[in-house]
């Protein structure tokens, strides 16, 4: 049993959202509840009333619209990770699925929950941020869209107002001549927090790089992008040279801590390493060969 | 709230509070096969399928549930019917304790139904989420593909062994030549991590054993698999109370008052006890025989603690909710004192004293935290040190690990009907228990019954007795049932682990390379108390000591206080410790003398009829001395060796990998020997009598763990009484009913336990005999007790059945029975070789361990699968304490490490290829020529693992676990 709480089950989503105007903080939706139900038995949340979003039908789907891709709120990591819309359009995304905890974790674990817990590890946010994912929250008042790298304040902190759900997530199709490449470096497999995570997406034309996203989990108080090393990138060609100087400029750009994991110096200098090694990969799917 | 949903096919409604998980919900309906060993979502042993994908119960309300599928293990078969993925697990080995069973099967539906025809990687990633301590997963994986096959409706060949040659029943042994042929046991199913069994050129014999030496499926299986309620917990009793445990949140600090009136009157409290409510009794907390090793520096509740997890109050209230509402209401006044959590400064004058109580029995010198010390030695290691043309000193470190039995310690006490006090426990000493809890709790031995139901793993964790005295306390208190568990972060904050150690060896040799002086100091941490630290120590010394054939050893030893959660007894029991420090040494002795590390080991180790010189100065229980009579070293290398294919250490281009610029391969290896049984102390018993059908029953007082013992035993009965297994049935471990056995621990079940079952199926032969002759008026002489039925020479025969009946009703009327009991003054060691392959990522520092190679010289395999599962599992958790595992503390002592998802035991998904071989000899002390198996192969992988990153790298890691982090940095210093 987990401390005592009233839970609400609504059958669409206006009726969540109306159980959350009030935008009280001790009215928590829950929907996967690998965060939730971990943190209320641990005392960390202490909800007075807990809102079950998990059967919303508008929170899931995974489908093409204008142009983008639109991933519901709600939608599980095993159906990200098996989705051929992802699979084409954010592999990506697909490769930070597959290093997500496990296959029994990734049943219950939604995109939306991986968001808004706001942790400088959550595996879904290094790729959606290096995809220039856009989140949609949704409240009694309406819609709102912002860029992911705007969602992301601290540690457990996030632009999401009380009375708001993440409804959806949306990236742009991908330019031909777009690489990418995600890796986690975990103290064991999968089943790992990281101590480091790279997502890194290039776009180029004959080897020269157009634009360039890097994005990293666990060396910040919330999930980073690389920007001066992005744009250090930009018009650059695809060398090895470049990428080390990237990769050292991303060691910059990073402000670990040091834990149980491992040291902040160790996680700084993984940073560059990583970071370098996902450039090449992503270099190489770009088409282009040095 | 009232909930529709399928369960096990059919429509139920179920009533479930808002806050209840999935996984209470279930369990509080009965259906038992669903486990917990988190409530984190890290274990994986809740795990249920919902609409066909596993999901796990503890961190998902129940509510959730509401217009889903869900299916349980219970859903799986009805009654007796077997579904054909737990028909797979029993026949391949892939059950120990069977706490993770339900979900690994569950695990594997979920695959099968959507993939007929799984690799190997398939499997893996499928039991990932499911955490087993036990088996290493190679034979669950090895269940998985024989599941697919069945499932295909493919004719699956039965596991294949040919009858390993032992001693006949009556024959004599006779040395042999040559080695004999491999006798092939091979488990189908395809999986690449095949076991194989050879012989060893030692001793063979001229016939056949039936049971003894055949993969015989467990005798506790079936239940295991279909989930059924089999362990501590699968019950309730009625009035049973929910007790839970304050602790300290201080690694130091004196009591001045506890306040507990709030508590007490929270409704539904029934009970609170602190250092005020229970009689200050001194005792040690090991579970050992009698009298306890000292120091004895221990008291139920305290108004002392010593680490951050020690105990402080206890309640019990009507659930667990209220019980831990309870514990927050307690006020506390603590005279916060200063910690030492450091061991070399533990000892230094001025260190806060940690035992400053009065009345602790036996600490060595309570100033200095010093709980214990050993001086042991033989010949003259100073002058030989002198003398040597050679010397060398190494200092080594291990750290801190826990045992991760997936199933925490539970048990469950109430009153019987007579008032005695009955205690369901988890326990791997039921006899240790009872004698140990009587003056404690103020109850005669005569009413006290301690039951051990199937248990979920212990590993040395539950060779203590850990909470059988708070639960029992209680129940005194209340006069109603209680129930007690500790939470997984319990299991890290206040249950037991590995010592740390410190040590040191010192070495003197020829030029050529043979060992003549051998030192070895060490500093053990004994946490906050010093239970098992003493016995620990001296094993520590006897392993690192007895390896190599040196006439001038000594082990010189501290085992020191420090304020930090307390180790205890954990498989190999200070064993690993001293293997990684001793063959680590030996590597680099090898290494700096230019010298093949084999070859140098070789050349100095042990053999066939050698003595064992620390023996006569050190041992557990005592010195014994000890000469070898079995040895099969020598074959256990070639066989791992080929089997990881060494060769390729002597290319140096091996090393490299052209596609992978950084990457480095190494190879490294380690000989192993234990110990068997603590020798002239272990003692265990049987009684065997005999039923009408010409069935027997096997009363035990060994603890089967999930290791098999239940299994081996009623094999070990079942051969010399000349039936199959299945007409044994064995019962053990309840101490009403069964005889007394020290437990499960020392690796000396099979050897001391087996050993009275031998005994006392060999008295219960006789009286058959007997009666045989008096049914066919004949004398007992060339009787011959083989497939149920006694034959005379001259052919004539009758059956057991006919036996039974004839002593039972018909004439000279005699129960057929007897006891035996069994000790030994020889504990012949095990030998074995352990080989690892590794890559270093030179830039990141990550070792990934390829593939693991170890092959064992146990005696005769009773059971070889349950054999090679043994060391499969301890293979397992040695790899954890090689690169992963460790308990780590922040600077007050408080342990960061408290959920799995921060101790890293390994999963399915991430083991290396484990190829484990027997190498069968024939101990002539041990029953049908056995020694132990149990613990041996938690001793090799760390140094393995090391030397293999040396060769990788020429880094020399002295410290484990060889974390990535680590790595870099020493390889970042060498450039
Ligand atoms: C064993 C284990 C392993 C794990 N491994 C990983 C890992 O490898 N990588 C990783 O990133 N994470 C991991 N996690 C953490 C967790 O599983 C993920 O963060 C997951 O994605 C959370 O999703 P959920 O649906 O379960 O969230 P919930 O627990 O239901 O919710 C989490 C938080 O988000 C809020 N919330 C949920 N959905 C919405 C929504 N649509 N709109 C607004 N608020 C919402 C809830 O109120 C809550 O505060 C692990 C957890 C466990 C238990
Ligand atoms: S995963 Fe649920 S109890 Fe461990
Ligand atoms: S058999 Fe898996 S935990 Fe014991």
């Amino acid at each position: 049993m987990l401390p005592e709480f009233d839970l609400v089950m609504p059958r669409s989503l206006n009726e969540a959202l109306q159980v959350l105007a009030a935008g009280s903080p001790e009215v928590l939706p829950i929907a996967g509840g690998t965060n939730l139900t971990v943190d209320m038995r641990s005392g960390r949340y202490e909800p007075k009333v807990v809102v079950d979003i998990e059967k919303l039908p508008e929170l899931k789907g995974i489908r093409r619209e204008n142009g983008q891709i639109c991933v519901g709120g709600g939608v599980t990591i095993a159906e990200l990770l098996k989705d051929g819309l992802v699979a084409e359009t954010a592999p990506v995304l697909k490769s930070a699925c597959a290093l997500f905890a496990n296959p029994l974790i990734r049943n219950r674990a939604t995109v939306g929950g991986n968001l808004v817990d706001g942790s400088p590890a959550a595996d879904t946010a290094p790729s959606l941020l290096a995809l220039d994912a856009e989140i949609e929250l949704t409240s009694q008042d309406g819609k709102r869209r912002l860029p992911l790298d705007e969602f992301f304040i601290h540690v457990r902190k996030t632009a999401r107002q009380p009375n708001e759900l993440v409804t959806a997530l949306r990236w742009a199709l991908p330019k031909p001549g777009t690489g990418s490449a995600f890796y986690k470096l975990g103290l064991r497999k999968a089943d790992a927090i990281s101590v480091v995570s790279v997502a890194v997406v290039l776009e180029a034309e004959k080897g020269v790089c157009r634009k360039a996203r890097i994005a990293l989990g666990s060396v910040a108080p919330r999930p980073v992008r690389a920007k001066n090393a992005e744009e250090f990138l930009t018009g650059k060609l695809l060398k090895k040279e470049v990428f080390e100087e990237a990769a050292a400029l991303t060691a910059q750009a990073v402000s670990p801590i040091s834990d149980v994991r491992a040291s902040a110096e160790y996680r700084r200098r993984m940073s560059a390493v990583l970071t370098r090694r996902m450039l090449e990969q992503a270099a190489e799917q770009t088409g282009w060969k040095e | 709230m009232l909930i529709r949903f399928e369960l096990n096919k059919k429509q139920t409604e179920l009533e479930v509070a808002a806050s209840e998980t999935l996984l209470d919900a279930l369990r509080k309906a009965g259906f038992w096969s669903v486990k917990h060993g988190c409530e984190t979502g890290e274990c994986g042993a809740c795990s249920v399928l919902m609409d066909g994908k596993l999901i796990p119960t503890c961190i998902m309300l129940a509510a959730q549930a509401d217009g889903h599928e869900i299916l349980t293990t219970e859903g799986l078969a009805e009654g007796q019917d077997i579904h054909p993925i737990q028909k797979a697990f029993i026949e391949s080995g892939a059950i120990q304790c069977g706490y993770c069973t339900p979900a690994m099967i569950l695990a594997t539906k979920a695959l099968l139904d959507k993939e007929k025809y799984p690799s190997l990687e398939q499997a893996r990633e499928a039991l990932g989420p499911t955490l087993c301590r036990c088996t290493g997963y190679v034979r669950p994986l090895e269940g998985v593909l024989r599941a697919a096959a069945y499932l295909r409706g493919e004719e699956v060949p039965p596991l294949n062994v040919k009858p390993i040659p032992v001693e006949a029943v009556f024959g004599p042994i006779s040395p042999a030549s040559g080695p004999t042929e491999e006798s092939g046991f091979e488990p189908s199913g395809g999986v690449a991590t095949t076991t194989r069994i050879t012989t060893a050129p030692t001793l063979t014999a001229q016939d056949t054993t039936v049971v003894v030496g055949a993969p015989e499926t467990k005798v506790d299986a079936v239940k295991l698999a279909k989930g059924r309620a089999a362990f501590t917990d699968d019950m309730t009793r009625p009035g049973m109370l929910y007790a839970a445990m304050l602790t300290s949140p201080y690694a130091h600090a004196r009591i001045r008052n506890i306040d507990t009136s709030k508590a007490r009157a929270l409704p539904g409290v029934r009970a609170v006890l602190t250092y005020k409510d229970v009689p200050r009794v001194i005792y040690a907390s090991g579970g050992q025989s009698y009298p306890n090793p000292k120091p004895w520096d221990q008291v139920s509740l305290d108004n002392k603690v010593r680490f951050v997890g020690d105990r402080v109050a206890v309640v019990a209230a009507d659930t667990l909710e209220i019980a831990k509402e309870a514990l927050k209401l307690i006020e506390v006044d603590y005279e916060v004192l200063p910690a030492v959590f450091d061991p070399e400064e533990s000892i230094k004058d001025g260190a806060p004293v940690i035992h400053d109580e009065p009345d602790a029995v036996g600490i060595y010198d309570a100033q200095h935290n010093i709980s214990a010390t050993i001086l042991a030695q033989t010949g003259d290691v100073d002058k030989a040190l002198a003398e040597a043309e050679i010397r060398f000193e190494r200092t080594y470190r291990t750290q801190q690990v826990q045992q991760s039995s997936i199933e925490p310690h539970i048990c469950i006490t109430y009153w019987d009907e007579d008032d005695r006090l009955v205690i369901r426990t988890s326990t791997q000493v039921p006899y240790h228990v009872r004698r140990m809890i009587a003056p404690l709790i103020g109850l005669p031995v005569s009413r006290i019954r301690v039951v051990k139901p199937r248990i979920g793993g212990g590993f040395g964790g539950k060779q203590e007795m850990l909470i059988e005295d708070l639960a029992a306390h209680l129940t005194i208190a209340t006069g109603r049932p209680v129930r007690l568990e500790y939470t997984r972060e319990q299991e890290f904050t206040s249950a037991r682990s590995r010592h740390p150690f410190k040590i040191t060896f010192r070495a003197g040799l020829t030029k050529d390379g043979k060992l003549q002086a051998l030192e070895m100091v060490a500093i053990e941490d004994t946490g906050a108390y010093g239970v098992h630290g003493v016995t620990v120590c001296s094993v520590a010394g006897l392993r690192g000591l007895s390896t190599y054939k040196c006439e001038n050893v000594r082990f010189d030893a501290k085992i020191v206080y420090t304020n930090k959660p307390v180790p205890g007894a954990f498989r190999g029991y200070g064993g690993p410790q001293a293997l990684f420090a001793l063959e680590s040494f030996m590597d680099e002795i090898a290494h700096e003398l230019k010298m093949d590390p084999i070859e140098f080991r070789m050349n100095n180790v042990v053999r066939l009829g050698d003595s064992i010189p620390i023996a006569t100065a050190l041992g557990e229980g005592g010195p014994v001395p000890q000469v070898i009579r079995s040895w099969g070293l020598a074959e256990c290398i070639e066989r791992a060796g080929n089997a990881i294919n060494w060769e390729r250490v002597k290319d140096p281009q091996w090393r490299f990998d052209p596609e992978r610029p950084n990457i480095r391969r190494g190879l490294g290896m380690a000989v192993l020997m234990h110990g068997t049984a603590i020798p002239g102390l272990d003692m265990g018993s049987a009684v065997i009598k005999m039923n009408d059908d010409g069935s027997f029953n096997l009363l035990v007082g060994a603890t089967d763990i999930g290791t098999g013992s239940d299994t081996i035993l009623g094999q070990i009965a079942a051969e010399t009484l000349g039936v199959p297994l299945s007409k044994v049935i064995v019962y053990s471990s309840d101490t009403d009913v069964t005889p007394f056995d020290v437990g499960a621990y020392a690796s000396s079940t099979t050897f001391i336990s087996g050993g009275a079952v031998k005994k006392c199926a060999e008295d219960v032969r006789n009286q058959i005999f007997e009666r045989a002759a008096l049914m066919l008026g004949t004398t007992t002489e060339g009787m011959i007790l083989r497939n149920e039925r006694v034959t005379t020479p001259d052919g004539r025969s009758v059956t057991l059945e006919e036996i039974a009946h004839h002593s039972l009703h018909t004439k000279d009327q005699q129960q057929i029975m007897a006891t035996a009991s069994h000790m030994s003054l020889q504990a012949p060691p095990p030998f074995g070789a352990q080989f690892a392959e590794i890559e270093v990522d030179i830039e990141t520092g990550q070792v990934t361990v390829k593939k693991l190679t170890i092959a064992v010289d146990c005696g005769t395999p009773i059971n070889p699968l349950t054999a090679v599962g043994q060391l499969e599992g301890a293979v397992a958790q040695a790899l954890g304490y090689a690169v992963s595992e460790e308990m780590a503390y922040d600077q007050s002592g408080s342990i960061q490490t408290r959920r799995f998802g921060d101790y890293h035991i390994f999963s399915a998904d991430e083991m290396p290829e484990i190829q484990a071989f027997l190498v069968p000899t024939y101990e002539p002390s041990g029953p049908y020529g056995a020694k132990a198996v149990g613990e041996i192969g938690i001793d090799g992988v760390a140094p393995a693992v090391a030397n293999a990153v040396y060769h990788a790298t020429g880094i020399r890691l002295r410290d484990i676990p060889i974390l990535p982090e680590k790595v870099w940095r020493a390889l970042h210093q060498s450039r």
